[in-house]
């Protein structure tokens, strides 16, 4: 409940007061948010022509080439396997964690869940350079493989049937703190005599976990699988750091390519194109998450 | 209720496996920056057999790590002040006072987390540009402050929502303004709030790699995910040893600084996402 409503009403005067405690996030939200949202969406309509050296009005050409352009074809669609897997896995192994981590028969729970978020402290590129090296050709995981009698060990990261998953991975295993310890303050809030009583009425296991379990903590899930998803889309490090997209184009992300078309083809108004295409598939799932929270 | 013993162990079993995995990859980093190059490839995953200190002395005094660091430590606690200094004025408004586009500020507010980093700092750029601050320390302030806002405002708005307006009144009563009556009363009792918001800046300032890459052009303005990646090079040999080292030594400080303030964050961060 809003506490001002315990008073007199005394709007007549409200905005003009609120509006100096606004002024400093709405210069910073203005000129480095929505100014440059304008500005860099506007990039699409231009193509940096090198003849003349300068960018030039093409209209939607970006979005003809970019549809003809089978690299992006190939982007999209990683992209796409990127997120559903990876927050499909980060999902279903937190919610695991989470639920182990929430046991009352679990002894030294708090020093378990302070251990879990150790990773989520660590930059997106220590993490990744680490990950590199676990994938090398003759790094851990293949020294592992071997010992166990692996005879032919994959070389991961330019394998074009592996390299996009060994991102996946390295992804997953990157978001798995935060999804965890969301998920386990959304469990920590359920009583747990509504658990007992679905077992007592005689409900499974599985039924407990879909039916009481879940819906209970549906906000935290939704925020959750929605912030996993916008940030997934979004990520960058990853993917930069472990395969360059490569080889070729196998391991290839939208953010990726469109970085690489803006920073190393020149190619601004082409990037741009691809970040609204981004920023379109996005449209649902920031839709979703203002609801949520702001319900 | 009791649970069967063997259950009992199981869990417990789970739960330490589910640990060791999230820790085992930060274990190899420290092994790697211990030993040497011979012996990294040699025992990629075991314990170094002759402890090593040339990794850490090459990064030190053999790169431009110091710069680097230097760098970061500005943008991450320079990030931290303005993220403090914008935000709780911001949460104070949104959490006391009604306003027309109370509304739209929230809603744009969160939207803004999803704005596709490419968008963004193109249209940066010229901003950046037109001020002169292209490949300097404060536009990348500036940049962080921004990205720490929504979370930060959110975070503030539900600690001052919990803060009961009569105790403001009885000073305002007094001749109190309402910017003194933030400063006095309502921000020495949102100190956890203020710690949360504090420890998430630090983060997602020291730890931001994409627009510290694109508008940062020399060594001398590299903050240090940057000059990580820049080990990697174009190709060619990666020295894993100096790496290793380089990343332990960029991870330290952060990781001391959020086992400070987790406690902070972790209940900042779930406060709003549970009913």
């Amino acid at each position: 409940m809003r506490a001002s409503m315990t008073v007199a009403p005394r709007r007549f005067d409200e905005e003009r007061r609120a509006i100096p405690f606004l002024l400093p996030a709405l210069a910073i939200l203005c000129l480095v948010s929505l100014y440059p949202l304008i500005q860099g969406i506007s990039r699409v309509f231009y193509a940096y022509r090198a003849l003349s050296r300068q960018d030039i009005f093409v209209g939607f050409e970006n979005f003809v080439l970019l549809f003809q352009d089978p690299i992006f074809g190939r982007a999209f669609s990683n992209s796409i396997v990127w997120v559903i897997t990876s927050v499909g896995a980060m999902f279903l192994l937190s919610y695991g964690l989470a639920t182990m981590l929430n046991s009352p028969y679990l002894r030294l729970r708090r020093v378990f869940r302070s251990l879990t978020l150790v990773p989520w402290a660590l930059p997106g590129v220590v993490i990744s350079l680490t990950w590199r090296y676990i994938f090398l050709a003759n790094g851990p995981l293949n020294s592992f493989l071997e010992s166990i009698g692996v005879a032919h060990t994959p070389t991961w990261l330019t394998s074009p049937d592996l390299a996009l998953w060994t991102c996946i991975i390295a992804n997953t295993w990157m978001g798995i703190p935060f999804v965890t310890i969301m998920l386990l303050a959304g469990l920590q809030s359920i009583d747990r005599q509504i658990i007992e009583a679905a077992a007592i009425d005689g409900a499974s296991h599985l039924q407990t976990q879909l039916r009481v379990i879940l819906p209970s903590i549906r906000k935290v899930v939704l925020i959750v699988l929605t912030l996993e998803t916008i940030w997934t889309f979004n990520s960058f490090d990853i993917v930069f750091v472990l395969t360059k997209g490569g080889p070729g184009s196998a391991s290839m992300t939208l953010p990726l390519y469109a970085y690489q078309n803006a920073f190393m083809y020149y190619q601004a108004g082409y990037g741009a194109a691809i970040g609204v295409i981004i920023l379109a598939v996005l449209l649902v799932a920031v839709a979703l998450y203002i609801r949520e929270v702001l319900r | 209720m009791r649970l069967h013993p063997a259950k009992q162990v199981l869990l417990h079993v789970a739960v330490v496996a589910s640990i060791a995995a999230l820790a085992f990859p930060i274990v190899l980093l420290l092994f790697n920056a211990l030993k040497t190059e011979a012996d990294i490839f040699a025992s990629p995953m075991g314990a170094p057999t002759q402890v090593t200190w040339e990794n850490f002395r090459h990064v030190l005094f053999g790169t431009s790590f110091a710069v680097s660091l230097r760098n970061s430590a500005v943008v991450a606690f320079s990030t931290v002040l303005l993220s403090v200094m914008v935000t709780a004025p911001a949460g104070y408004a949104v959490s006391r006072f009604k306003f027309r586009g109370r509304t739209i500020f929230s809603m744009w507010l969160l939207a803004t987390q999803s704005f596709p980093g490419i968008i963004m700092v193109l249209g940066l750029f010229t901003v950046l540009q037109t001020y002169g601050l292209l490949n300097t320390l404060p536009g990348l302030i500036v940049m962080h402050t921004s990205f720490s806002m929504p979370f930060s405002i959110w975070l503030l708005k539900g600690y001052f929502d919990k803060i009961p307006v009569a105790l403001e009144e009885a000073a305002r009563i007094d001749g109190c303004t309402r910017l003194r009556s933030l400063i006095r009363i309502v921000l020495p009792l949102s100190v956890p709030g203020l710690l949360a918001v504090g420890t998430f800046s630090l983060l997602l300032s020291w730890n931001e790699f994409f627009f510290a890459l694109v508008i940062m052009r020399d060594n001398a303005h590299y903050t240090l995910p940057v000059f990580l990646s820049r080990f990697l090079g174009s190709g060619g040999v990666v020295q894993w040893g100096p790496l290793s080292a380089a990343a332990l030594l960029v991870s330290i400080p952060i990781f001391v600084l959020f086992l400070l303030g987790q406690r902070y964050l972790v209940s900042g961060l779930t406060g709003g996402a549970i009913k």
